[in-house]
């Protein structure tokens, strides 16, 4: 009894102050942890470990099948002097960053918020009825999301459809511009979980400075930019790092819609890993290129940090 | 920071440690129980007829061998994922089905693998391998010369076309065009001809795959002096005359209109389109397939067609200008193997030579519309009258072509059909694409291993 | 709502045109899933919109069977349910230290899980295949369901923590002055406040593994175990065309489980929602 008293007492003290006292007792330290306990087992065994197996066998050329399944050979930096001198990968990393920030960053994130910041004081129907239609993009099965939209887009598809209703003469966008066709569908899978994140952050806003920023002409606009933003911007960076990061793997949609073309005209680096890894079984070249991706979420998140300082 | 990093690097390589040594201690146990027989292979989309197969086969062999329970392991997956699923397996001496469905396309970097059980001293005894031709039997044949499979039937490629469409078109009937001029023209009268009918289709680009370049560009490049391969001096061949004019065929027909439009083309769901839709609903006039297509159409295929045997007509794919036999295909196929995991190999032989068997061959190659490779299925009537084309495809067999399916092998295939691609897009002229297949190529397998073609 | 002060012309005017573009957003969300909805009504549905000739259900009955529909529907909730449960419940339990007390680990461990996370999970499936094998857990549901857990953990723990730091501190401190410990002050007073964040992970992590291909297809084996992300496929490419009308109707059915789990849910988070205003009054 007495030992947990101290111990709550501790906790008390520490958490009070979201403070580590350097006196603590090592006992209470690593209970006061072991909720993690489930989460690190989980993580080391079945993420972490095939992880950092996947870092060391991209200095292999691991193959599923032919020599390299056999025997992996430790071939250094040989997957990484490939990847560079690869023009599809210098294209597939572009490729990605602009599906990342034109789905992600801008389409998903700012299209999150503006609906979550428009239904404030709106009706509870309207509210419900927006969102559930929103969700209802985002709940959807990613095959059928891609199936979806190769018929909204393809050359017989209901875009063209309704073009050809307005006099305008249509065409095959998943051929004509397929990045962008790939960055709306995207969009359009992904915006609910930022109206989700936002309007719970928004929810966190005391109403009284909710009233006083309501969209209201000019005013409106600089209260919404200096009170409201900066009171949700923890939920900001988190909804920016996770959304990125989602982002960047993205593979079902781009590869049942486009297949990564024509051409390589969409081929982002999770869809040239597919290839690599799967399609010529070369599991090691596969790997390096998606811890480019790696870097490249890290890059991101490096600058949502740093930008917008969360934790300022 | 620093310290803090160290720990958790030190952390994960003790879990790693972990993993290793959990291994190599549980390896041992496991597998499939005495007297299982498990059998790995496609059902997929229209791929339905192996699974019809095993499920016969698997009756007459629990029948014939009591005790012995078949585990089929129907694997619902498109090609590449099956292969990634299959060749994971069969790393595993517990995961390892004993029985498996391999594709010649690929089967050679599966026996580089170690995947695979050489089959000789089985097929020693079996009396019914006398009645494999040679072909056949190097299908499945390893570099050490030992065999790796037994096939279960092969198929070829030719022209099917339209009968009425190309008699409006003015020509003769039966159609057989002796050179790419005569085909081209052809469809250029079907153009004039029949309004609103594609007169041609020859697969290409990066969304059918492997269908883009053995359908489509082998059908050409094998009619030419030139082949992707010369197994005379170990090379592969790069650049060629024979590549070039086999683009420049492409681009004619692309660009003049004579096929879909590239945008239709790339859509990785053509093969369907053309055999189930185009075809019988008299939408395509020409169309560069292969022997299976008919099977479509049969009373127990996908698309049933009763009367498709008096609209289309068959004709074989002329070289590029009549020369050599005059006539060209290309071959392919399904093995069945013995993994070399396998705990029950014995069986697996036994069931690998029950399922092909005459009278089982037989069965399969008439379902699923495969080109006979035993010889006493080829000469029975049975097999023969079913389907009013086998005789067409069967007969093919002394001019066709086989891929040099080795190791490395996919990859040039997709080289190939990048540079399909940009041609019938328009992106690059031939002698463009010509380039960079060449530089391409000579990435996959070095410089040393390519020479420029002989014409 | 809480913002509806005084109602003034020009306020109104505003929430008119907020309403109005509201109403676009969403006619834009719809105008995509109406194919979707006319096509499984149409047995000769193609890829263009059009009315249906004979409106039937027989695309439905087609798709509605056990081996097609049913079985693997169950599959998926077993797989996809559990792994969302385990998610949530894990997540919880680690965020919590994470957000309350200080440690040198914390950013690094939370860094580290994250940026893992834009590794696309196909990248890592070949050795997490080798390590099933190892443990002898191919084929195995509840592991998958695992395995599937973990793969949304990282996400999971970021929100979560996310949701824990937003709840005011001295709510738990006057628990722990009646002697409570932090797992009951977790579980009465913080779960209860981030309950409607805790819904958006659950919701989020079974999404994820409900539309997941690639994971169950390599590690479970027996056809009798996969869940619809896998049959889903067998619509592609049979009948000598994409059966496109089995196809969406076989989609609106793969995608009533994941609706209705949201409905259920948006329900409980309104009603969170509500408790959470009360609390902090």
């Amino acid at each position: 009894m007495a030992a947990r008293a101290q111990l709550v007492g501790e906790e008390l003290a520490g958490a009070a102050g979201r403070t580590t006292s350097p006196r603590r007792a090592r006992g209470a330290r690593t209970t006061r942890h072991l909720p993690l306990a489930p989460a690190l087992i989980m993580l080391f065994l079945f993420f972490l470990g095939p992880v950092l197996w996947s870092v060391y066998s991209s200095f292999t050329n691991a193959a599923l099948t032919g020599d390299g399944a056999q025997n992996p050979q430790w071939v250094g930096l040989e997957n990484f002097r490939r990847l560079f001198s690869d023009p599809n990968v210098t294209n597939g990393i572009w490729l990605t960053v602009v599906f990342v920030l034109g789905s992600a960053v801008i389409g998903q994130n700012l299209l999150g918020l503006t609906i979550a910041l428009l239904m404030r004081g709106r009706s509870r129907w309207l509210r419900g009825t927006v969102g559930g239609i929103v969700v209802s993009a985002w709940v959807l099965p990613e095959v059928v999301s891609a199936l979806i939209w190769y018929a909204f887009l393809g050359q017989h598809g209901t875009l063209n459809q309704i073009m050809k209703a307005f006099g305008m003469s249509g065409q095959d966008w998943l051929y004509s511009s397929p990045m962008l066709a790939v960055i709306i569908a995207n969009v359009w899978r992904g915006t609910a979980f930022s109206m989700l994140v936002y309007n719970a952050a928004l929810d966190d806003v005391p109403a009284d400075v909710q009233e006083a920023a309501e969209l209201d002409g000019a005013t409106g606009w600089r209260r919404l930019w200096n009170v409201i933003l900066p009171l949700i911007r923890p939920s900001i960076v988190t909804n920016l790092m996770l959304i990125t990061l989602q982002t960047l793997s993205v593979f079902t949609l781009i590869y049942v819609m486009t297949a990564g073309g024509p051409g390589f005209a969409s081929s982002t680096l999770p869809v040239l890993m597919y290839q690599q890894a799967f399609k010529f079984s070369e599991v090691g070249y596969g790997t390096a290129i998606s811890l480019l991706l790696l870097v490249i979420g890290a890059v991101f998140s490096f600058i949502y940090v740093r930008v917008l300082k969360p934790e300022a | 920071m620093l310290s803090t990093g160290l720990r958790i690097a030190c952390a994960c390589a003790a879990s790693a440690l972990a993993l290793t040594a959990c291994s190599s201690s549980s390896s041992s146990g496991g597998g499939s129980g005495g007297k299982t027989l498990k059998v790995a292979y496609v059902k997929f989309g229209n791929e339905i007829q192996v699974d019809a197969h095993m499920q016969k086969v698997k009756a007459q062999f629990e029948a014939a061998h009591p005790g012995v329970t078949v585990k089929l392991d129907p694997i619902a997956a498109a090609e590449n994922d099956y292969y990634t699923k299959i060749d994971l397996m069969m790393g595993s001496g517990s995961t390892a089905p004993d029985v498996v469905y391999e594709d010649t396309f690929l089967i050679n970097s599966d026996i580089k693998a170690g995947y695979l059980a050489p089959l000789d001293s089985y097929l020693a005894s079996w009396s019914d391998w006398s009645q494999f031709p040679d072909t056949a039997k190097s299908a499945a044949r390893g570099i050490d010369g030992k065999t790796y499979g037994v096939p279960m039937g092969t198929d070829t490629r030719a022209l099917y076309y339209n009968k009425a469409m190309l008699t409006k078109a003015g020509v003769a009937m039966p159609w057989q065009p002796k050179s790419w001029q005569d085909v081209l023209a052809a469809a250029k009268a079907v153009k004039a001809t029949s309004p609103g009918v594609t007169p041609l289709n020859v697969y290409a680009g990066k969304p059918d795959g492997e269908g883009s370049t053995m359908q489509g560009f082998e059908m050409l490049l094998y009619g030419t002096k030139d082949t992707l391969y010369d197994s005379a001096s170990k090379k592969w061949t790069a650049p060629s005359k024979g590549f070039t004019d086999s683009l420049q065929f492409l681009k004619d027909a692309y660009s003049g209109g004579l096929t879909l439009p590239p945008q239709t083309e790339l859509d990785p769901n053509i093969p369907n389109v053309v055999s189930g839709q185009m075809l019988p609903q008299g939408k395509l006039a020409i169309d560069l397939d292969g022997s299976w297509v008919t099977g479509t159409w049969g009373t127990s295929g996908a698309k049933p067609w009763p009367q498709w045997n008096t609209v289309i007509g068959e004709a074989a794919m002329p070289t590029q200008d009549g020369s050599g036999k005059g006539t060209i295909s290309m071959s392919g196929g399904w093995t069945l193997s013995v993994t070399a995991k396998s705990k029950n190999k014995d069986l697996g032989a036994q069931f690998v030579e029950l399922a092909l068997n005459k009278e089982n061959s037989a069965s399969y190659d008439i379902a699923d519309s495969q080109i006979a490779v035993r010889n006493d299925v080829a000469a029975d009537p049975s097999y023969q009258s079913t389907n009013p084309t086998t005789a067409f495809f069967t007969g093919l067999v002394p001019v066709t072509q086989y891929r040099p399916a080795y190791a490395e092998y996919p990859k040039i295939s997709d080289a190939i059909q990048v540079a399909m691609e940009a041609v019938i897009t328009g992106q690059s002229s031939p002698a463009d694409a010509m380039k960079a297949y060449t530089a391409t190529l000579k990435g996959i397998v070095g410089s040393d291993n390519v020479a420029a073609g002989a014409s | 709502m809480a913002g509806m002060g005084i109602d003034t012309p020009r306020r109104r005017a505003a929430g008119l045109v907020c309403t109005g573009i509201l109403v676009l957003i969403a006619a834009a969300f719809l105008a995509p899933l109406v194919w979707l909805v006319l096509s499984c009504f149409d047995s000769s549905a193609q890829t263009s919109v059009k009315l249906p000739e004979h409106p039937s259900v027989d695309n439905f009955r087609a798709v509605m069977t056990t081996d097609l529909a049913w079985r693997p529907l169950w599959n998926g909730l077993l797989l996809c349910g559990g792994s969302a449960l385990i998610t949530v419940v894990v997540a919880t339990l680690a965020a919590y230290p994470l957000s309350r007390y200080q440690s040198r680990f914390r950013k690094p461990f939370l860094y580290t899980v994250l940026f893992a996370t834009g590794l696309p999970i196909t990248a890592i499936m070949v050795p997490v295949y080798g390590l099933f094998v190892r443990l002898q857990l191919i084929d195995s549901m509840p592991a998958t369901a695992v395995f599937l857990a973990t793969t949304s953990l990282p996400f999971a723990i970021w929100l979560i923590k996310g949701f824990i730091d937003n709840v005011p501190i001295n709510l738990e401190e006057a628990s722990w002055v009646d002697g409570a410990t932090p797992m009951v002050a977790l579980r009465h007073i913080v779960v209860p406040l981030i309950a409607p964040g805790m819904s958006v992970v659950l919701i989020f992590t079974f999404i994820q593994a409900w539309g997941n291909f690639f994971v169950p297809f390599i590690l479970l084996q027996s056809p009798e175990k996969l869940p619809a992300s896998v049959t889903v496929f067998t619509f592609f490419g049979q009948y000598g065309a994409v059966a496109y009308g089995q196809l969406a109707a076989y989609s609106v059915l793969y995608s009533m489980p994941v609706v209705v789990l949201y409905l259920i849910v948006s329900r409980a988070m309104g009603g969170a929602f509500r408790f959470a205003g009360a609390a902090k009054g």
